[in-house]
C-alpha cells in the first residue's frame, strides 16, 4: 500500500502592523481525499456550475484558468471577483447565493490548493 | 426612395390577416418568392436554406473573391445571418443585439438600433451571448434581445413601434432564438434549460405585440394548449389521442415547474396544414436521479395550430434524458419519397444522433435511424413506441449520481445542435453539419435556487474515440431510407448553418473559419474554401442584388462551440498544462464578429 502524504498548507496571513498568523488552508492525502471544509468548497464549485466557464479542472475556458488566477490573488482579491462579480467583462455575481456566502472561504480553500498542485484532481472526497 | 408602395401592400396584408384569410403572411411570402432576398433565417418556412439562384454555382464557384466585409464591433460568438429584403440588408450581434440596416447600394449604415440592455443577463446565458437573428415582415424588423423583450423596429428607420417582456432574465429566462414570423404573428420561445425555467413558446401578434397565445411544454393539458382527446402521440405503432394529464403524470410532484422544455431553436411553418413545428429542450436538472419519469413534453416535436396555438401532435424523441439532448434543432419540412411513398414529411437531426422522419400531417414515425455511426447510447429506435432503447453501460441514471459514466457517444453537444441542416429539391438530398464528440457525463445532487444554474453534472468532452481524429463531419443524408449518402470528415464540429443552391453546392463555415463550398453531387470535393477573420459559428446565405448574386456569412467564434470543447481532457489530473480541444483551436482563431460576402470577380 502506498503510503499516505500529507500536504498541509501554512497560509501567511500579514495583518495590520506586520503581525503574522498562522492558519491551516486545506488538508489533502493522496491528491484528492481532503478535509471537510475544502470538500465543501469543492461541492460550492459544482452546485453553482463554475465549471460551465473556467472548465472542469479550472484550466479556464471563457472565463480564466483559475489554476493560474489563484496564485495572484488574494483572499480578498478572491472574494471581491466571487462576491461582487464582473459583470460587463461576464463574471457573474454570487453573493445572492447563500451557499456561496456561506461557504466562499472554503472554496478558497479548494481552489488554491488546486492551483499549488496540492490538489491534483478535480474532483475531491472526504478523507475518512 | 424605394419604400412607400411596401408599406402600402403591408396594410393591405394586415387587413387580410386580420379578416381571417389563409396566407403565410402575403408580404414575407412575396418576399420569400423573389430568390434575390433572403427574407427569413433559413430562406424560407420550411427551413430548407435552398436558393433557386444559379449565378454561382458548381463550375465557377472557385473563382470566387471576397467582395465587401462589415465588422459589427462585437466579440462574442455571431451565431443566424443577416436578412436581406430588396436593397436593404439587415445585419445583427450577439449581447448587446445591435441592428445594423445596411443599404445595398452605398454601403451605408442607414440605421443601428443598440438595445440598452443590464449586463446581468450575460452570465444568465448558459453557452455564450449568442443570438441567431431577427425577422422581418409588413415593414418591421423584429428582435429578440437577450433580456427577453421583443422588440418591432419600423424596418426604414429602426424606431421601435412596440416592445414586449417576454420573460424574467433574473430567474435565467433568457433569449437567444429568433423570433419567427407565420401569419399574422411572430414566434417566440425561450431559453434556460440550465437554470430550471418553464419552456414556452408564446405567439404575439405582429401590429402591436398584444400576445395572441402562449403553450408551454410541460404541465396541466390547458396551459401546454393540448386538447386530450385531438392532440395526438405517437404509440403502439399508430397515431392516438394522448389522453389526459399527459405530462403531468410523467413527473414527480411539481417538478415540471422547473422542468425546463425550452424552446430556442429554429420552427417551421406549413401553410397548407396551418402547422408550425419546433422542438423542446432538455428536462432540468441534468442529474436524472432527481426527475423519474418521461419528463413530457421535453424533448419532444410539437405541431401547432398558429392561429390558436393549439398542438396537432407530438413524438418525444428522448423520454427521460439522460444526457443532455435537446430536442430543439430545425425541423425541416420536405416533400420526398420515404420508402417509396410520395409524403409530406418532418425531418430532424435530434441531438440524440438520431435523424427522424415523421409524415408531418399527423406526426406517424416513419424514419429513426444513426446519423453518426458512433453513436452508442442506444441501439435503435423502437418504430412500435417510438422509443430509443437505451444501453444500461451508458445510462447515467442506472450508474447513478456521483459515478461518472464514461465514452457516451454523442456528447452533451449531440451529434448536431443548432446549427441547421438544408435540404437540397434537386436531389432530395440533406446536407448536415455535425459534431464528432463523445464524453463523459457524471450527474450529482442540485438543489433548485432560484435564479442561479440548476445543471447538476460534470461533463468531459474529446472527439469520437477510434475514428478519423476530427470532432465533426459535413453529411448528405438520405431522409427517405435513414443512409448516410457521404460524408467529409471535418477537424472541428462543423457550428455553422449550411446553404445549398440550385447552383449545385452546398457551403458551409468550420470553427476554425473557413467558408467552404463542395459540389452538391460529391461533397468530398472541396469547390471553393476561404478563411475568414474568425471561427464561423453562423449560417451560410445568398441574395442578389443588381444582377450579381452573393454568398456571405457571419465569423465570430463562440456558442458552446467554442467554449464547451475546452474540456476535452481525458485525465482528470491533467488540468495544468493540457491541451484540450478548445486549445488547439487557438491555433487557428481568435474573438471576432465580421461579415464576409463574396461573388464571382
Ligand atoms: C458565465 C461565465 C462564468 C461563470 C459561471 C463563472 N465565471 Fe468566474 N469569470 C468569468 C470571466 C469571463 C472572468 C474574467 C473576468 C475579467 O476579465 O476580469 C471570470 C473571473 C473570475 C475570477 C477572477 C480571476 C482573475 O484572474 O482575476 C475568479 C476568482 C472567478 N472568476 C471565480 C469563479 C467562481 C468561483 C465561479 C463559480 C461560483 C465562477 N467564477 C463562475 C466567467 C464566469
Amino acid at each position: 500500500m502506498k503510503s499516505l502524504r500529507i500536504v498541509c498548507v501554512l497560509a501567511l496571513l500579514t495583518w495590520a502592523a506586520g503581525a503574522a498568523a498562522e492558519d491551516k488552508l486545506y488538508t489533502v492525502v493522496d491528491g484528492y481525499k481532503v478535509d471537510d471544509k475544502t470538500l465543501e468548497g469543492f461541492r460550492t464549485w459544482r452546485a453553482l456550475a463554475c465549471d460551465r466557464c473556467h472548465g472542469a479542472n479550472q484550466q479556464g475556458l471563457v472565463g480564466p484558468s483559475l489554476l493560474e488566477s489563484m496564485k495572484r490573488l488574494t483572499r480578498e482579491d478572491f472574494r471581491l471577483a466571487v462576491l461582487e462579480g464582473r459583470l460587463e467583462k461576464g463574471m457573474p455575481a454570487f453573493s445572492s447565493s447563500d451557499r456561496m456566502v456561506k461557504h466562499i472561504d472554503d472554496l478558497y480553500a479548494y481552489l488554491k490548493g488546486r492551483s499549488d498542485g496540492a490538489i491534483t484532481r478535480a474532483k475531491v472526497e472526504p478523507i475518512r | 426612395m424605394k419604400f412607400p408602395w411596401r408599406y402600402l401592400f403591408a396594410g393591405v396584408a394586415c387587413a387580410l390577416g386580420g379578416s381571417g384569410t389563409a396566407l403565410a403572411n402575403a408580404d414575407l411570402e412575396r418576399h420569400i418568392a423573389n430568390a434575390s432576398n433572403w427574407a427569413m433565417q433559413a430562406g424560407d418556412m420550411y427551413n430548407q436554406r435552398y436558393s433557386k439562384l444559379n449565378q454561382i454555382n458548381a463550375g465557377n464557384v472557385g473563382k470566387m473573391q471576397v467582395a465587401w466585409t462589415f465588422s459589427t464591433g462585437v466579440l462574442r460568438g455571431h451565431e443566424g445571418s443577416p436578412l436581406v429584403i430588396g436593397d436593404m440588408m439587415y445585419i445583427h450581434s450577439p449581447f448587446p443585439n445591435k441592428v445594423f440596416a445596411m443599404d445595398l447600394n452605398q454601403q451605408k449604415i442607414v440605421w443601428k438600433y443598440e438595445p440598452r440592455q443590464d449586463p446581468a443577463v450575460i452570465p444568465q446565458m448558459c453557452c455564450d451571448t449568442v443570438n441567431r437573428g431577427v425577422a422581418y415582415a409588413e415593414g418591421k424588423i423584429f428582435l429578440q434581445q437577450a433580456d427577453s423583450n421583443l422588440v418591432a423596429l419600423d424596418a426604414k428607420t429602426g424606431k421601435v413601434l412596440w416592445s414586449v417582456t417576454n420573460g424574467d432574465p433574473s430567474l435565467g429566462a433568457v433569449n437567444t432564438n429568433a423570433p419567427h414570423v407565420f401569419k399574422d404573428k411572430v414566434i417566440t420561445g425561450i431559453s434556460g434549460g440550465e437554470w430550471g425555467v418553464r419552456g414556452f413558446v408564446a405567439a404575439y401578434n405582429i401590429n402591436d405585440g398584444s400576445l395572441a397565445w402562449k403553450a408551454y411544454s410541460t404541465g396541466p393539458d390547458d396551459e401546454m394548449l393540448i386538447d386530450p382527446n385531438k392532440t395526438t402521440a405517437w404509440k403502439d405503432g399508430r397515431v392516438q389521442p394522448v389522453g389526459r394529464n399527459s405530462s403531468l403524470d410523467t413527473w414527480q410532484g411539481d417538478q415540471w415547474k422547473i422542468g425546463g422544455g425550452t424552446t430556442w431553436g429554429w420552427y417551421s411553418y406549413d401553410k397548407a396544414l396551418n402547422l408550425m413545428y419546433y422542438g423542446t429542450g432538455n428536462p432540468s436538472t441534468w442529474n436524472p436521479a432527481q426527475r423519474p419519469g418521461d419528463n413530457k413534453w421535453s424533448m419532444t416535436i410539437f405541431a401547432r395550430d398558429v392561429d390558436t396555438g393549439m398542438a396537432k401532435w407530438v413524438y418525444q424523441m428522448t423520454p427521460f434524458d439522460e444526457w443532455d439532448f435537446d430536442g430543439v434543432n430545425e425541423m425541416i419540412l420536405a416533400d420526398i419519397d420515404v420508402k417509396g411513398k410520395k409524403t409530406k414529411a418532418l425531418v430532424h437531426f435530434d441531438r440524440n444522433g438520431f435523424a427522424y422522419t415523421m409524415d408531418r400531417t399527423n406526426g406517424a414515425l416513419l424514419v429513426a435511424e444513426k446519423y453518426d455511426p458512433k453513436v452508442n447510447w442506444a441501439t435503435h429506435v423502437d418504430m412500435r413506441s417510438g422509443r430509443p432503447q437505451v444501453v444500461s453501460r451508458y445510462s447515467t441514471a442506472q450508474n447513478g449520481p456521483d459515478v461518472n459514466t464514461k465514452g457516451i457517444c454523442p456528447a452533451a453537444l449531440g451529434t448536431k445542435d443548432q446549427q441547421p441542416a438544408a435540404f437540397n429539391p434537386s436531389n432530395s438530398l440533406f446536407y448536415v453539419p455535425t459534431n464528432h464528440v463523445c464524453m463523459d457525463y457524471e450527474p450529482f445532487e442540485v438543489e433548485y435556487v432560484a435564479g442561479q444554474p440548476y445543471v447538476g453534472a460534470t461533463l468531459s468532452m474529446y472527439p469520437a474515440p477510434g475514428s478519423h481524429g476530427g470532432m465533426g463531419n459535413f453529411i448528405a443524408w438520405d431522409a427517405g431510407t435513414g443512409k448516410i449518402v457521404q460524408s467529409k470528415a471535418e477537424k472541428f464540429s462543423v457550428w455553422s448553418g449550411v446553404l445549398t443552391t440550385a447552383g449545385g453546392i452546398a457551403c458551409y463555415g468550420t470553427l476554425e473559419g473557413f467558408l467552404k463550398c463542395v459540389d452538391a453531387g460529391d461533397i468530398n470535393k472541396e469547390l471553393f474554401k476561404f478563411k475568414t477573420p474568425s471561427g464561423i459559428i453562423g449560417n451560410v446565405f445568398t441574395y442578389m442584388h443588381r444582377g450579381k448574386q452573393y454568398i456571405g456569412v457571419y465569423s465570430g467564434i463562440g456558442g458552446w462551440a467554442g467554449i464547451g470543447l475546452a474540456a476535452g481532457l481525458e485525465k482528470d489530473s491533467d488540468g495544468l498544462g493540457a491541451v484540450g480541444g478548445y486549445k488547439e483551436l487557438s491555433q487557428y482563431t481568435d474573438l471576432g464578429g465580421s461579415l464576409t460576402v463574396f461573388a464571382l470577380p
